[in-house]
């Protein structure tokens, strides 16, 4: 039995550090916030290791306890509490290694920045806020996780506050994921009204009784219970893992610091939707409308987003569209119900990912906060290092045969070809072109970055310049994983039923089954690769960005302006932005200035309030001239008054 | 375990009895006078905790019970000086005791016209309030109820801002309006309980009185004139706004943070259980109205201008989940056939209501403390005041996210069980009442964006100084509430159980 | 010829000390020289506490009649009379100040108080409609002669002009009414009256027509719509002192009036009056509220005020039920103690060559003396009905009676008409607090009116918290 002491550690030794770097960040100065914070994450990341080989390797059995009772309220516990399996277990190891190389990192790309302890305090307490989200065992403590994570990262994109980018970014962040939030808190409440609990365990135990049951949100149309469940969860997802129509946040955010992109933007608190989706799996698989929606949502993101990547020249920017479209992909393997699968690529994403952001960032630095491709070029010589990481990264993206990116990826697509989902055929197609313009932008990337003339005009002092090694060693870190991560472990977490019951699969969903079949090995996979499309589109992908930014460098400007209406599309990202800006921003906006002039000031205030304070002043006005002082007038009153007396009471 | 001296009245009449001391002394002894009103506030404050630790949560009895007898002319008049708490009141009182010291010492040095006045203004509020959720006697009540109004209306009049005289008057008329139909009904339950035998004005016994349905429902509709002026509900609602602005800050903060509270009591404690069956036909009505408190208000708090009008209205949108919590009963019954999640919808009503108390207090108290350097209440006033002023941004920021119902805060546990329970109820309810969570961070963290971060806007900013300690005490104080309830809010809600409980029943079952 | 006492002579012992009393102040009066004035009024006060201690020494428990039958004495006659000295007195002592300031310190205002006095007294305690007549012509003619009595002021002739002929008029009618009835039943005597509407039937035209006739007479002493007209002119119209003295014993008068006349003698007619009194009332709180926002004046403020009062006590009365005699009572009670302490507070702040009857005399008092900022705050909350003051505890019970006659409707446009009301009071408080001072001149009232107005403040609010002491009082004379 895993030791609850253990749990809490890992969970509260990076809040503790980030407690103590936040408050006493003035007394302990720089050194010391770095110190305190990358000691606590260094602590859980080990107890994290721990954990997993506790489970693994000593075989101890699945944790699922509570820690305290939130509250109780008409009967119902709701309680903060760990469950610990292989899928929490793997995430604990991902998100804490991650988010050591970044902390480590950011020591030297902060280096010189004012608010170094405030920012190595939020990542500490991102670390913590994410780990409370994974190892949840309840919606409560999952919910409050969503939103802290969201909250830190709403912290951490407007670090730079002085900028107002950046604080639009966050703002934007912030609503867009709250618009998910919605959906989720909505989701939870089904949950809660036909399960009267919020623990997974008993939930996932009585999903039979969801399944079962119908609800009638619009009158007259009956829909499946199980249903709205998973779509309004699955929209919570939507928001965090920037899925289409709840994408448009992610490109914005890269306005935070890089090390901030490559840990929550890339690496982690993004791909907690895919997380949660797949600890939800006992659910979705009740529902295949739930599961094709996903899958539409999915691919489209995977695709288009990825299109976005080609036309973009803000480095970070390429990188992030190319997370969205990743992030795509994962939602595919889940909708497909290769839960696994997309776990799996959730991790070898976060390596290869996490490693090209940081190195992004790194060129950054070298160039002098310079992000613009078209001002780079021919890098290679000054910063190598960051290079053959880049590359590394790049062909663990485009999925090379026997990189990480390849197992994952591949074997997502060839799931997806495997469903019999009515979505399917659309996510295939799209996953599969998707391989091509994936190929295509990153290596757009690599060639304009680091390849072909220098673009920059530097003098001697201002020439680029590789990167301190607290930078470089998390490059190699971090590429280390993505190169081989993937051949050592895709056969026991994909095939040799890791998950064990973590995640549960409908026998008719069971497409990784299908894939298993064909599996022999790794080498044999790699091999077995060379028959499929996938590759030769990739590489196809990589001629075509070399030919046209290192050959041809004259082309695309041409074909930009020959299909000029596609490439209007693409620079404005279809246009999200401004659709949303005005009729949400904007709209919400008007309709409050109308409600508010119209219904409070003229109509409630302005008519019903001061209006009938007005009629009785108006009437006072009036009736004081009956006081006209005039004796015969008030006599007249009397012989009135005694008249009308006399009238009602006799003649009636 | 009951304690065997009369601490409710003590609450009451220690506060009154500081309050006549600093009149007496008057403005010359007023560096005396503030201690006065510390000590006097911080004792009451120390005595009412051990309402919470001698308080016994396995009974819904009323509890700390006194009664004497005030008024008593058989065949005239019979009210009774009787007082009570139980799992609803108590956690009230508490938030009272709680916030008065914190408004004395942020007023400490900012009042300089008439300060003994102010403060004993204050002091008799308070035990005004305690009284109201203290009272089992419904013209006790109604007394205190009323009397509470004069001392606000003086509070908002003198030390107000310019436009105050229409604020404050609006402020009193428009409750006044409010409760003199409650009165009506009142006495009208009193004479029922006359025709059954025993006359009486307790509470309690007005439950046991027989109404058929008409009569509920003019009696309902009179209760919830006064109440929903109180919380308040759209759209009767508009008084708030101009009371809040026009206040000192430690008008608006007792406002928000205690007198709102009082229509939320009212509900649960007399228009729920004297008149279910009228609130069974009616609450569509209550709960249409809370819903356009959350959605509607929303939009228009969103485009405010000036910063204490914002949190006006956001505080007002966060009252309507408390008449939506309590009324959700009745359509649970007609839609489930059983109350489960009632219960839920009352206490997330409660939790909601302290936590509100703590959290719109603290912004209010936020507001003040820019107001007093640069004398603006404008959002376009400000901008970036984080480069000068980071301690308070980040008090600010916090206060700002658990107003948007951030978990770990107190503003979430409210909303999360009001909308989990009114889910039960209608999609639809928990659907717009869930829009909360949209609206909610939009108007509070745009205005935070806008006032807090970006670029050192004007020289007014620029020469901020930040937190001094007497500020940052109270920030301080409040800062840790708002997160400790957040974070384990079960020892709140255990107080409230039984009482609930008990109510929910009582209200489940018809008069008829 | 029988002699005093075997007509029972001695219940009406305190009338009897009055009467001989103030005979002998008139003589000694027109012996006095200005300075030595103040015997007037030293003695004018002593005889009120003799009449108190003959009304307690001869105080009856149950109901008694003298002279046969035209006199009553019974235990609501003799509260109401201790309080009506009570009210004198402190009437008395407000004016002395403001009448020595004006050159007005003269017998006229003592005596003639007196006479009005007797004739309160003769009202509360007739036992014919004779005996009432008597008493209202005793009352109603020494206040005309007290409003013209400030010889140099036009305005207060002319009101005095006014409130004669239309006073003449109302008495011609109450007279007129008293005959008709009598010529219907034959008889004069409440209790035999009472008896006689029985016999030939309350739905009799002549009563009927007679009993309209009287309404008219008693709504114009209470000075209820459309009857009210002369009081804002009166009030605004007399020296400050004697609107003081309007506001305070009189109102005993009216109501004592319409309780002897319409409770014991016509209370079969219960059905019609209640009818025409709900009309009257109904008008009174309308127009009395609403006009009274208009008005820049205090004292006119106040007549309105007033009417409005009226409003409410008429409410009590038409209830018809012991239980609404009792309120309409307490409500005269407290209305007097808070009507003699608002225009206590127009004397305080007055000085020669000002009157500050106006609204804005009151403005910032907060600043020049908190102690009576506050009893003025203290007597407009208590006014407008909120408690915890006595006028709280009037209006509760006023209503509380309306209600358990089923006239639910009335009750609820009573309080909502009071919030009207409450408007022009809080308007007062706003000038005293919220306003800066315009008069920067210290009080220069002397010690009596000071303490006398402190207490008649701290009452105000000391019955509001413990108000059963009166309201027992009203309970136990009107069982």
């Amino acid at each position: 039995m895993i030791q609850e002491s253990i749990l809490l550690t890992i969970v509260l030794a990076p809040l503790l550090a980030a407690i103590i770097a936040g408050l006493g960040g003035r007394v302990i100065g720089r050194v010391g916030a770095h110190s305190v914070t990358i000691a606590g994450v260094a602590l859980s990341f080990a107890l994290s290791a721990y954990v997993l080989k506790q489970l693994l390797l000593d075989g101890l059995p699945t944790y699922d306890g509570s820690v305290y009772t939130w509250l109780v309220s008409d009967g119902i516990r709701m309680e903060v509490g760990f469950l610990v399996d292989h899928l929490t277990a793997l995430m604990m190891v991902v998100v804490t290694f991650v988010s050591l190389c970044v902390h480590v990192y950011t020591i030297g790309y902060m280096h010189d920045d004012p608010g170094y302890q405030r920012f190595f305090s939020y990542i500490s307490l991102f670390t913590f806020s994410m780990l409370m989200l994974v190892m949840a065992n309840n919606f409560l403590q999952l919910f409050f996780g969503w939103e802290a994570v969201g909250v830190v990262s709403y912290l951490l994109i407007g670090f730079w506050y002085t900028r107002p980018t950046a604080i639009f970014a966050n703002l934007k962040a912030f609503l867009v994921n709250r618009v998910g939030d919605f959906g989720f808190v909505l989701g939870i409440a089904a949950i809660v009204y036909y399960t009267n609990s919020l623990d997974y365990s008993t939930v996932f135990g009585l999903r039979d009784v969801i399944a079962a049951d119908t609800m009638q949100i619009f009158p007259g149309v009956e829909w499946q219970a199980m249903t709205v469940v998973c779509v309004c969860l699955f929209i919570g997802a939507m928001g965090k893992s920037a899925q289409v129509p709840l994408h448009v946040w992610l490109p914005d955010s890269m306005e935070g610091p890089t090390p901030i992109s490559a840990l929550i933007h890339a690496a982690t608190m993004v791909t907690a939707g895919i997380f949660m989706v797949a600890r939800m799996s006992p659910l979705f698989e009740l529902s295949e409308a739930a599961l094709n929606f996903v899958l539409f949502i999915g691919a489209t993101t995977a695709f288009f987003m990825g299109l976005l990547g080609i036309v973009n020249n803000d480095i970070k920017r390429v990188i992030a569209y190319s997370t969205l479209s990743q992030l795509g992909y994962m939602t595919v393997g889940l909708g497909a119900s290769a839960y696994a699968g997309a776990i799996f690529h959730l991790m070898t994403h976060a390596f290869f990912k996490a490693l090209l952001f940081l190195a992004a960032g790194s060129v950054i630095i070298g160039m002098h906060h310079e992000q613009d491709m078209r001002k780079m070029g021919g890098l290679k010589k000054y910063m190598p290092i960051t290079y053959w990481t880049a590359l590394i990264g790049s062909v663990a993206l485009i999925a090379v045969p026997g990189t990480s990116g390849f197992f994952s990826k591949d074997i997502l697509i060839e799931a997806v070809h495997e469903s019999h989902l009515a979505m399917a055929p659309y996510a295939y197609w799209s996953v599969l072109l998707g391989v091509f313009v994936t190929a295509f932008y990153t290596f757009r990337l690599v060639f304009m970055t680091f390849h072909g003339e220098e673009r920059f005009h530097a003098d001697e002092h201002h020439k680029p310049h590789e990167s301190p090694w607290v930078v470089t060693v998390p490059l190699i870190l971090l590429a280390i994983p993505s190169l081989v991560i993937g051949w050592i472990t895709v056969e026991d977490v994909l095939f040799g039923g890791y998950f064990g019951n973590a995640i549960q699969v409908l026998p008719a969903h069971d497409v990784l089954g299908h894939v298993k079949e064909e599996f022999h090995g790794s080498a044999q996979f790699v091999l077995h690769a060379f028959t499929g499309a996938p590759v030769y589109l990739a590489a196809l992908g990589v001629l075509a960005a070399w030919y046209l930014y290192i050959k041809r460098t004259d082309l695309p400007g041409q074909i930009a302006s020959r299909v000029s209406a596609l490439y209007k599309l693409l620079a404005n990202k279809f246009y999200f932005d401004e659709l949303y800006q005005a009729v949400f921003a904007g709209g919400s906006r008007g309709l409050g200035t109308a409600l508010w002039r119209v219904g409070d000031v003229a109509l409630i205030d302005g008519t019903m309030v001061n209006g009938s304070a007005r009629v009785v002043g108006w009437l006072s006005g009036l009736l004081r001239h009956l006081q006209s002082g005039y004796l015969y007038h008030y006599a007249f009153a009397m012989i009135i008054g005694l008249s009308a007396l006399l009238a009602w009471y006799v003649l009636r | 375990m009951q304690l065997d001296w009369p601490i409710l009245s003590v609450l009451i009449w220690l506060p009154i009895l500081g309050g006549g001391i600093m009149l007496a002394l008057g403005d010359r002894g007023v560096v005396l006078g503030r201690w006065v009103a510390l000590l006097t506030t911080a004792a009451t404050f120390g005595i009412s905790t051990l309402l919470w630790v001698y308080f016994d949560s396995s009974t819904a009895l009323m509890q700390f019970t006194e009664e004497r007898t005030w008024i008593d002319i058989p065949g005239t008049l019979v009210s009774t000086y009787s007082l009570g708490v139980d799992g609803i009141a108590m956690p009230l009182i508490l938030l009272t005791t709680f916030i008065t010291p914190l408004v004395v010492i942020a007023s400490w040095t900012v009042i300089e016209k008439k300060p003994a006045q102010y403060y004993a203004a204050f002091l008799i509020l308070e035990g005004l309030m305690i009284g109201v959720f203290a009272a089992l006697d419904a013209l006790l009540f109604y007394v205190l109820w009323e009397a509470m109004l004069i001392p606000m209306f003086i509070i908002i009049g003198v030390w107000g801002g310019p436009r105050r005289v229409y604020a404050t008057i609006k402020f009193f008329l428009y409750t006044f309006l409010g409760s003199v139909l409650m009165l009506v009904s009142l006495i009208y339950l009193y004479q029922q309980t006359c025709n059954a035998g025993q006359c009486s004005y307790l509470i309690a016994d007005f439950y046991d009185v027989p109404l058929d349905q008409n009569v509920q429902i003019m009696i309902f509709i009179a209760f919830m004139t006064a109440f929903a002026v109180k919380v308040p509900m759209w759209p009767v609602h508009t008084w708030l706004p101009d009371a809040h602005v026009e206040a000192p800050t430690g008008g608006s903060v007792i406002l928000a943070a205690i007198m709102l509270k009082m229509g939320g009591y009212g509900f649960l404690r007399f228009s729920l259980p004297i008149t279910p069956d009228a609130a069974d036909t009616l609450d569509w009505l209550v709960i249409s109205l809370s819903l356009i408190a959350v959605v509607y208000i929303g939009f228009v708090a969103l485009v405010q201008q000036d910063m204490k009008k914002l949190i006006a209205y956001s505080s007002i949108a966060h009252m309507g989940f408390v008449t939506l919590g309590s009324f959700l009963t009745f359509e649970l019954m007609r839609v489930n056939g059983d109350p489960r999640g009632a219960a839920m919808g009352i206490e997330g009503a409660m939790v909601q209501m302290i936590s509100h108390g703590l959290i719109s207090g603290a912004l209010f108290f936020c507001v003040g403390v820019l107001y007093d350097r640069v004398h603006s209440r404008e959002i376009n006033a400000y901008g970036g005041v984080v480069n000068t002023m980071p301690i308070f941004a980040t008090f600010a920021v916090l206060f700002a996210l658990a107003n948007s119902g951030l978990p770990a805060t107190s503003g979430f546990v409210g909303e999360f069980l009001v909308i989990i329970a009114s889910f039960r109820a209608d999609f639809w309810y928990a659907f717009l009442a869930g829009l909360t969570l949209i609206l909610g961070a939009a108007y509070t963290l745009w205005m935070v964006k806008r006032v807090i971060f970006g670029a050192v806007a004007n020289e007014n900013v620029a020469g901020l100084t930040d937190l001094n300690a007497r500020e940052f005490i109270v920030l301080g104080v409040l800062a840790l509430a708002v997160l400790a309830l957040g974070l384990w809010p079960a020892p709140m809600l255990d107080v409230m159980h039984k009482t609930v409980e008990e109510l929910v029943q009582q209200i489940t079952a018809p008069k008829l | 010829m029988s002699s005093w006492a075997e007509m029972g002579g001695q219940v009406a012992a305190a009338e009897a000390f009055v009467l001989t009393a103030l005979c002998v102040i008139l003589v000694i009066d027109v012996f006095l020289t200005d300075r030595s004035r103040w015997l007037t009024y030293v003695l004018s006060l002593l005889t009120l506490a003799g009449a108190a201690y003959m009304t307690v020494r001869y105080g009856v428990q149950g109901r008694v009649t003298a002279f046969d039958g035209m006199y009553i004495a019974d235990p609501m006659g003799d509260v109401l009379k201790l309080f009506s000295y009570g009210t004198v007195a402190v009437a008395f002592l407000y004016s002395r100040e403001y009448l020595q300031r004006r050159g007005l310190f003269r017998g006229e205002y003592f005596i003639l108080a007196l006479v009005a006095l007797l004739g309160v007294m003769v009202m509360v305690s007739a036992g014919s409609l004779l005996t009432v007549y008597l008493g209202v012509e005793l009352l109603s003619l020494s206040l005309y002669a007290m409003v013209a009595f400030d010889r140099e002021s036009g305005i207060a002739a002319e009101s005095a002009m006014k409130y004669f002929v239309l006073g003449a008029i109302s008495s011609g009618t109450l007279l007129y009414g008293f005959s008709i009835i009598y010529g219907v039943t034959g008889t004069l005597q409440l209790d035999e009256l009472a008896v006689g509407v029985r016999e030939v039937g309350a739905s009799n035209l002549g009563l009927i027509f007679g009993l309209a006739f009287i309404i008219v007479g008693i709504a114009f002493k209470f000075g209820a719509v459309p009857f009210h007209m002369w009081v804002p002119d009166v009030y605004h119209g007399a020296p400050t002192p004697v609107t003081l003295f309007i506001g305070s014993a009189p109102k005993i008068a009216s109501f004592v009036l319409a309780i002897r006349v319409l409770a014991e003698g016509l209370d079969a007619m219960v059905a019609s009056w209640q009818d025409m009194l709900i009309a009257l009332s109904v008008l009174s709180l309308l127009l009395g509220n609403v006009v009274a926002i208009a008005q820049s004046n205090l004292k006119r403020m106040l007549a309105y005020s007033t009417i409005s009062h009226v409003g409410f006590i008429l409410l009590g009365i038409l209830a018809g039920t012991n239980e609404g005699y009792r309120a309409a009572m307490f409500y005269t009670f407290s209305y007097v103690i808070m009507a003699v302490g608002s225009f206590g507070m127009i004397l305080l702040l007055s000085r020669s060559g000002f009157e500050a009857d106006r609204l804005e005399d009151f403005k910032g008092l907060n600043r020049r003396s908190p102690w009576f900022a506050s009893i003025m705050m203290m007597l407009m909350f208590s006014t407008a009905g909120v408690p915890p003051f006595i006028g709280f505890w009037a209006k509760l019970a006023v209503i509380g009676a309306v209600l358990d006659v089923g006239l639910a409707w009335l009750a609820a446009v009573a309080v909502v008409l009071s919030v009207v009301a409450a408007f022009y009071y809080l308007r007062v408080v706003k000038l005293m607090y919220f306003d800066d001072p315009t008069d920067s001149h210290a009080i220069e009232a002397g010690g009596t009116l000071r303490t006398v107005l402190s207490a008649n403040g701290v009452a105000v609010l000391a019955l509001g918290v413990f108000p059963s002491a009166l309201i027992d009082l009203c309970a136990r004379v009107l069982p």
